[in-house]
């Protein structure tokens, strides 16, 4: 790849107590582009993913080895905080998940959590990426309402929104569509798109006609092993490996 | 024609023998219906009394002047029956109570539920629920016999038994049930709220305080409310150390004055007024008093918390609108504000507003120099330092009596009767007395709750009627336990003129453990798949076939559960059957059911409140009764947790 790497794993195992849930996966994923996790269920993308924002410290019986670089510091070496880390590297889940508290509670949070205490650079954060997520012109009226009144979709923008406010580098994106309907998940796909301009995104994702849509680039796992990484046209178009153009083209998944 | 006692399959299709069937399904389901009823008319019976036997009061005194009166001297020549000053009592060891205990619950359940590893919940869990397991009796003895004295000789007064060692003991008092519940309530918050908040890269600390605790905030405003009711509802420990003088506190923060309750004046006078006359009228008003607010506090804490179980279940609805929330919360934290301010200005002590200002200032300052991960730190230790407080309380109450009991500890002491009031031979008649009691308690509480919760959970859909016997049951629960003890002398001690006896122990006490039967029972019943209930039904079995065979084995080990907790609660408690079923000193067990009894706790009120130099003994009983009590507790939790284990394969 010829673009600049912003994220680089080299050797990465994972497993959970005994189970060996990503084997020697070694990934560059290019600078403001999108890139597509794909493979079917149980096959470590969401787990990849979480190792990105170091969300997997959270279950206590994982265990890591191998390196995974951001901008060329490892984010497991001792002298990374990973409270900075994941400002720089956010996250969107599969199923939206505001807190129980107003929209606009909702998007500071972030910059409050992170120092920023002026009310009106407050309000100028929550609408420029309310702006951003698209999602401004739907709930300009409402901001001091209840998040969790919004429709699914609106909710998984707001949660963008959310992701947005800290200003960060990376976006993970797991499964962001799954919990919803075919209009609100073409809303997020477009957003992607807009997206790639300012952020890096990886989005973990199970339809393979969306990973066409919106990444550049695709990686294919399967049993723990990232098989094969490349453009997005290539990997659908002309795959190296069997096991990728045997999924690609439903032979099994 | 096939005989209608032929077990063929298919001869339940018989008209006959299918009417049968039938006449025998609603006979049974006519007898749950009435256990679960019961407690219905139990609370009635309860309102009943206490009414026709306070009333009279309200008609010689009014009910105004009873209630604002500020004086409380029912024995003078020219008696005066005003419990204003009692009432005021009550708030006060109420309030100050919270004071300590609510801080200090709320840094323990954060600790257990976010910041605990699983070696540390695994002794910190099982210390809370000892510290709810130890008798009030005890506490109250702990209290008046090393509480007080460490106030008295750090204060430099002459007698330690004060509003502020009231406060302290029914605050620890309140520990378990407002750290259990809001743990429960911080636990039970969405995982997904946590990892939002920690990936945006929000500190632990931000995590739990602007996130986990906020969308707690229900549950853990239940768990103080029941916290609250607790302190209200508790008789022999503020008896047992608040000096109990009917006074009203000169200046009224004034913590070192002593003060009394309206428990703690039913529990002193109910014993000597006689029957019938003015002031024994009074007791039952104030009864009734404190049956009123105790309903109020426990009935709002239900309310909370089913609305959180229902917002869970369905689309959640916020209790109160965000906007009105929002202002809410800043009117609460004005008032706050002008509060402590005018505490600061009017009635502490100067060094005290001076240290205060003083932090202030400095916070003022350095709080924008301070980076999230130090005051994390700091977070974090004094939520780890209020753990390590609650379990310092238990430590210190265990090791004195303990210690101090042990030396008391004899085969005599265990198998003989007391000799010069107590001081010397030993407590083998209290023993005995307690186990009867209990075990008398539970074989009467046991069928009727399980029936109850048997109804409840199988023959009815939500409706009116399961609404009110809800209701009832709630208001069971939150019935303070001397209340029970009014209405067990009132109804069977006088009415139905049973006499103190042992008899009318067990059936007071079985009314009050009553809904710890039906709640846990109910709990095991609703664990039950209904894939089970629906695969037995689909065979072909009658419903109380299903329930007999398919619901209930299953459910066994969790009533058992349940009803082994009622045997140690009901062991612990003084209230109930001071007044019904006990007396001080006697040689001989029982004969009969209308017998009176000893029984341990009253025993240990008895030698530590009027028996001087006993000390060993006092240690003694102490240890007997916090052993056996704990010991049921003990028996209870290696049956939840065997059968848990079991059940996970």
């Amino acid at each position: 790849m010829s673009e600049s790497v912003i994220i680089n794993t080299n050797n990465l195992n994972l497993w959970y107590s005994e189970k060996h849930a990503l084997q020697s996966v070694s990934i560059k994923v290019p600078k403001n582009k999108v890139t597509a996790l794909i493979g079917p269920s149980g096959c470590g993308k969401s787990t990849l993913l979480r190792c990105f924002n170091r969300l997997n410290d959270l279950i206590d019986s994982v265990r890591i080895t191998g390196e995974i670089t951001l901008d060329n510091e490892n984010i497991h070496a001792p002298s990374t905080d990973v409270v900075t880390l994941r400002k720089k590297v956010g996250m969107v889940f599969q199923k939206p998940n505001p807190f129980p508290k107003s929209i606009w509670e909702n998007v500071a949070y972030g910059p409050q959590v992170h120092g920023v205490r002026d009310k009106a650079e407050l309000d100028r954060i929550v609408e420029q990426s309310l702006r951003h997520a698209a999602i401004w012109d739907e709930v300009k009226d409402r901001l001091h309402d209840s998040a969790l009144g919004l429709s699914g979709g609106q909710q998984q923008r707001l949660c963008i929104a959310r992701t947005l406010a800290v200003n960060p580098e990376v976006i993970l994106m797991d499964e962001p569509c799954s919990a919803l309907d075919p209009i609100a998940t073409a809303k997020i796909e477009n957003l992607i798109e807009m997206l790639k301009k300012d952020y890096t995104v990886i989005i973990v994702t199970h339809s393979m006609q969306q990973a066409a849509r919106v990444s550049d680039y695709t990686g294919f796992m399967y049993l723990g092993k990232l098989i094969e990484c490349g453009k997005t046209v290539q990997i659908f178009e002309h795959p190296k490996e069997e096991l990728t153009e045997n999924y690609i083209t439903g032979r099994f998944g | 024609m096939v005989s209608s006692n032929s077990t063929e399959p298919g001869s339940g299709a018989s008209p006959r023998t299918a009417q049968i069937s039938l006449l025998k399904e609603q006979a049974i389901k006519t007898v749950f219906f009435s256990t679960a009823f019961l407690a219905v008319i139990v609370v009635s019976f309860i309102l009943l009394f206490l009414l026709r036997d306070g009333y009279p009061i309200f008609g010689a005194v009014g009910l105004i002047p009873f209630l604002f009166g500020m004086t409380w001297a029912p024995t003078a020549a020219e008696p005066l029956y005003g419990i204003f000053p009692l009432i005021v009592g009550t708030l006060l060891v109420t309030l100050g109570a919270m004071v300590f205990a609510v801080p200090l619950s709320i840094g323990c359940a954060i600790y257990i539920s976010e910041l605990a590893s699983p070696g540390v919940k695994k002794v910190l869990k099982p210390a809370v629920e000892l510290l709810a397991g130890i008798p009030s009796v005890v506490y109250g003895f702990f209290g008046l016999i090393v509480l007080t004295n460490f106030i008295r000789i750090s204060f430099d007064i002459p007698t330690g038994e004060t509003w502020l060692a009231a406060s302290l003991l029914l605050g620890v008092m309140a520990l378990p049930t407002i750290i259990s519940v809001s743990e429960d309530a911080i636990s039970s918050v969405p995982h997904e709220y946590k990892e939002g908040s920690l990936a945006i890269g929000a500190t632990r600390w931000q995590t739990i305080s602007r996130v986990l605790v906020p969308a707690a905030l229900s549950g853990i405003a239940a768990a103080v409310i029941l916290g609250i009711g607790r302190v209200v509802g508790e008789t022999m420990a503020v008896l047992m150390v608040a000096g109990n003088a009917a006074i009203i506190p000169d200046p009224i923060w004034n913590i070192l004055s002593p003060l009394r309750t309206l428990t703690a004046t039913l529990g002193i006078e109910m014993g000597e007024v006689s029957i019938g006359s003015e002031h024994y009228s009074a007791l039952f008003g104030i009864a009734i008093v404190l049956l009123v607010i105790t309903l109020v506090i426990n009935l709002s804490a239900v309310a909370i918390l089913r609305h959180l179980k229902e917002g869970r279940t369905s689309v959640r609805k916020p209790l109160i609108p965000v906007a009105m929330k929002e202002s809410i919360v800043r009117i609460c934290k004005a008032a706050g504000l002008v509060l402590v301010l005018l505490f600061l200005l009017i009635a502490a002590p100067w060094w005290l507003t001076a240290a205060i200002v003083f932090a202030g200032i400095i916070w003022y300052y350095v709080k924008d120099r301070v980076s999230e991960r130090h005051i994390q730190t700091i977070a974090f230790g004094l939520v780890g330092l209020a753990a390590l407080i609650v379990l310092a309380i238990l430590v210190i109450i265990l090791q004195d009596i303990v210690i101090n009991g042990l030396p008391a500890i004899s085969w005599e002491f265990l198998t003989q009767p007391p000799k010069d009031l107590g001081r010397a031979g030993g407590i083998f008649p209290a023993i005995v007395g307690t186990l009867y009691l209990v075990l008398g308690a539970i074989a009467i509480a046991l069928p009727l709750g399980v029936g109850a919760a048997i109804y409840l959970v199988e023959y009815t859909r939500e409706g009116k009627i399961t609404r009110l016997i809800r209701t009832g049951v709630d208001l069971l629960n939150g019935t303070p336990s001397i209340v029970f003890g009014l209405f067990g002398f009132a109804f069977i001690v006088l009415y139905l003129n049973v006499g103190v006896s042992l008899i009318a122990g067990q059936i007071t006490l079985a009314l009050m453990v009553l809904p710890t039967v039906i709640r846990t029972t109910e709990e095991s019943l609703k664990n039950i798949p209904q894939s089970l209930r629906e695969g037995s039904l689909a065979l072909g079995a009658t419903q109380w076939q299903t329930i007999s065979r398919v619901v209930i084995p299953p459910a066994v080990p969790g009533i058992v559960t349940g009803a082994i907790l009622s045997i140690g609660r009901a062991a612990g408690e003084t209230a109930p059957i001071m007044f019904t079923a006990v007396v001080f000193s006697s040689r001989f067990l029982p004969s009969s059911l209308t017998e009176p009894v000893m029984a341990l706790p009253y025993h240990l009120f008895i030698l530590a409140t009027n028996v001087p130099g006993s000390s060993t003994n006092k240690y003694g009983t102490a240890l007997v009764l916090l052993l056996l009590v704990i010991g049921f507790y003990a028996v209870a939790i290696v049956i939840r947790t065997h059968f848990q284990n079991k059940a996970r394969g």
